[in-house]
């Protein structure tokens, strides 16, 4: 077990390493240079100011020596400064980043439990009305676009309960009531996708298990039907719905992006978005590699829980 | 794509008439009742867009004056928009867009993404292999929309980085289902035949590999077009991906997003048609999955 973890780190850390290699690569194949495209737009900027502005942040440096530097950098929790506003990237995603969290955390949870009790009605009540109309909602839950279904829910509520959230975010402990009415639509629609997703993979490893041996001996022994779903049956089925679990947070994490940017929640997502219309490439590039190590730490932490969820599994 | 489907399933089977390839195509449509709609439905999408400037009644960016957010009625069927285009033509001319956009990321990155996960599969374990999985690893990494925003800075905002973008969001998809497929085949014993008989690499590739991978990629296919349907609307909704005026229903949704309450029909109607869409395209990965893989019932 000690041996697993410690390999599913290390492979953790080497994928988050290549990212950080291949954004670094990415953005230093703009065409051009990337202070010029930044500054393509500035009135009056001239030739001179440029060179300065590029040297000052070290891009006249051999490609090479700027990697190590930039990688050197994040072993020390920097992440360079913001060409618009020079402010720490580190700091600044440090004060967002914990919005984001929240918002996603938000709609993990929903995800997990309308999914698990969509899920566990379709399995018992196999092939009912109720089975089908689900299985429609799981379909259509899956098809949405997340922001559509966003857009959708604003209008509505506006139009016939008079209700829109707030426009301008406070955070949970200056007013947890505003915080929510206004986080609570986008991780509805974050969450929707991943609720879908449960409730099939669910009912289908629900359905497998109903018909396996054990089962059938709980049932011989007199098991009540509650017993049977709740303390057997679901403990067995879940491990698949726990794999796609780290799957979802991704699908999540990249939808926060657009979301926080329909609801103005100032979070990682509407930090990258406002960065790259700006071309501020060392925020960009910050705001990608924390996505990046956000999912592969979730990852990690599910590949690692698989045992006390399962002690079925081994670790290899 | 009705044709390719079914002819791609025959060609890995030892029949190859013509009966025979008809048949499969009609077991397609009695076993897969809900996946045949949506099949339908996706032609009929394919049939608007091709013909858009036929079907439209006004053209995509010909503004109305005298209606402006004029609301659905038997003249405007899906209603105008702030700028009294009207917006039933607009989805018409999205579809075009949209299709566009994700026949040609789907077509190129499957066949990278394909010829990546063959490659790799094949050289399963050795250096080429890792290297190529590690730069998968790194790209699905990412959460797709944050890759495709990383990639649309560094591009610049156009349709052809749009494509880009999708595509490299995508290949990764194509080369693990690729790798996957190509590690069980390498150890077939036919394969085993093929190379004491003296076959090159490239041969054993191509004609033992590929023909294997048909089935699997095909519902991948479908199910990607889905994701790169809502990715392309994603992106063009936070206005980095199609430039405007092109009609797109991701643009479209996002230009009603003002008009919310006075114009619901602005978000309603174009955002229906992208779901309808990617429903179709779900509905129909599904169906054949079952179809080609009976083993893999949901």
């Amino acid at each position: 077990m000690a041996e697993y973890a410690l390999r599913r780190t290390g492979y953790g850390l080497l994928v988050v390493f290549s990212v950080i290699v291949l954004v670094f690569l990415g953005l230093h194949a703009v065409p051009g240079n990337a202070v010029r495209a930044q500054l393509a737009d500035s009135p009056g900027i001239t030739e001179e100011e440029i060179a300065k502005r590029t040297a000052a942040l070290g891009l006249d440096q051999p490609i090479g020596t700027q990697l190590l530097h930039f990688l050197g950098g994040i072993f020390r929790g920097d992440l360079g400064r913001s060409f618009v506003d020079n402010r720490s990237v580190a700091s600044e995603i440090g004060e967002r980043l914990p919005i984001t969290l929240q918002l996603g955390l938000m709609a993990v949870i929903i995800s997990v439990i309308l999914g698990f009790a969509m899920g566990m009605l379709a399995a018992v009540r196999q092939n009912s009305l109720m089975d089908h109309s689900l299985r429609v909602v799981s379909v259509s839950g899956l098809s949405i676009p997340n922001f559509w279904l966003a857009l959708l829910m604003v209008t509505y509520l506006a139009i016939y309960a008079g209700w829109s959230p707030p426009l301008v975010y406070e955070g949970p402990t200056q007013n947890l009531g505003n915080n929510l009415a206004q986080t609570i639509l986008p991780a509805i629609a974050l969450g929707v996708a991943g609720m879908a997703g449960t409730a099939r993979l669910l009912r289908s490893s629900l359905l497998e298990v109903m018909q396996s041996n054990f089962i059938r001996t709980v049932r011989a022994r007199g098991a009540s039907r509650a017993t049977v779903l709740f303390k057997h049956a679901t403990r067995s089925s879940i491990l698949p719905v726990f794999t796609v679990l780290g799957l979802q947070v991704g699908a999540i994490l990249g939808g926060t992006v657009i979301l926080e940017s329909i609801f103005s929640i100032p979070g990682l997502g509407l930090l990258v978005f406002r960065a790259v219309q700006v071309r501020d490439y060392p925020v960009v590039m910050g705001c990608v590699i924390v996505y990046a190590a956000v999912f592969v730490l979730v990852n990690l932490i599910v590949d690692l829980t698989y045992g006390l969820i399962d002690p079925r599994v081994r670790y290899r | 794509m009705v044709t390719t489907t079914t002819t791609t399933a025959a060609t890995t089977a030892p029949a190859r008439t013509a009966t025979w390839r008809r048949s499969r195509w009609w077991e397609f449509v009695r076993t897969q009742r809900l996946a045949t709609v949506a099949l339908v439905i996706i032609v009929l999408f394919v049939v608007a867009a091709i013909f858009a400037p036929l079907l439209a009644p006004y053209g995509a960016t010909e503004q109305i004056r005298t209606a402006i957010r004029h609301a659905p009625d038997g003249r405007y069927w899906f209603g105008t928009d702030d700028l009294g285009r009207d917006i039933y033509s607009r989805v018409l001319y999205g579809a075009r867009t949209s299709i566009l956009i994700s026949v040609t990321t789907v077509v190129v990155s499957g066949a990278i993404g394909t010829a990546i996960g063959v490659l790799s599969g094949y050289f399963g374990g050795r250096w080429l292999d890792s290297l190529l999985q590690r730069i998968m690893d790194a790209i699905i990494a990412v959460p797709g929309l944050v890759l495709l925003l990383f990639l649309a800075a560094v591009l610049g905002p156009s349709i052809r980085n749009t494509i880009i973008a999708l595509i490299i969001l995508i290949v990764p998809a194509f080369s693990r289902v690729a790798r996957g497929e190509m590690l069980r085949v390498r150890e077939e014993p036919y394969v085993e035949a093929a190379r004491a008989n003296g076959c090159g690499t490239v041969r054993i590739l191509v004609r033992h590999g590929l023909p294997n991978l048909f089935a699997p990629l095909i519902v991948v296919t479908s199910l990607l077009f889905a994701g790169v349907l809502i990715a392309e609307s994603a992106l063009s909704f936070l206005g980095i991906g199609t430039p405007p005026p092109t009609a797109s229903w991701g643009r479209m949704l996002s230009e009603g997003t003002r008009f919310l309450e006075i114009a619901p029909w602005m978000v309603v109607f174009p955002g229906g048609a992208l779901t309808l869409a990617v429903l179709a395209f779900n509905i129909l990965g599904d169906g054949l999955r079952d179809f080609l893989d009976p083993r893999s019932r949901r």
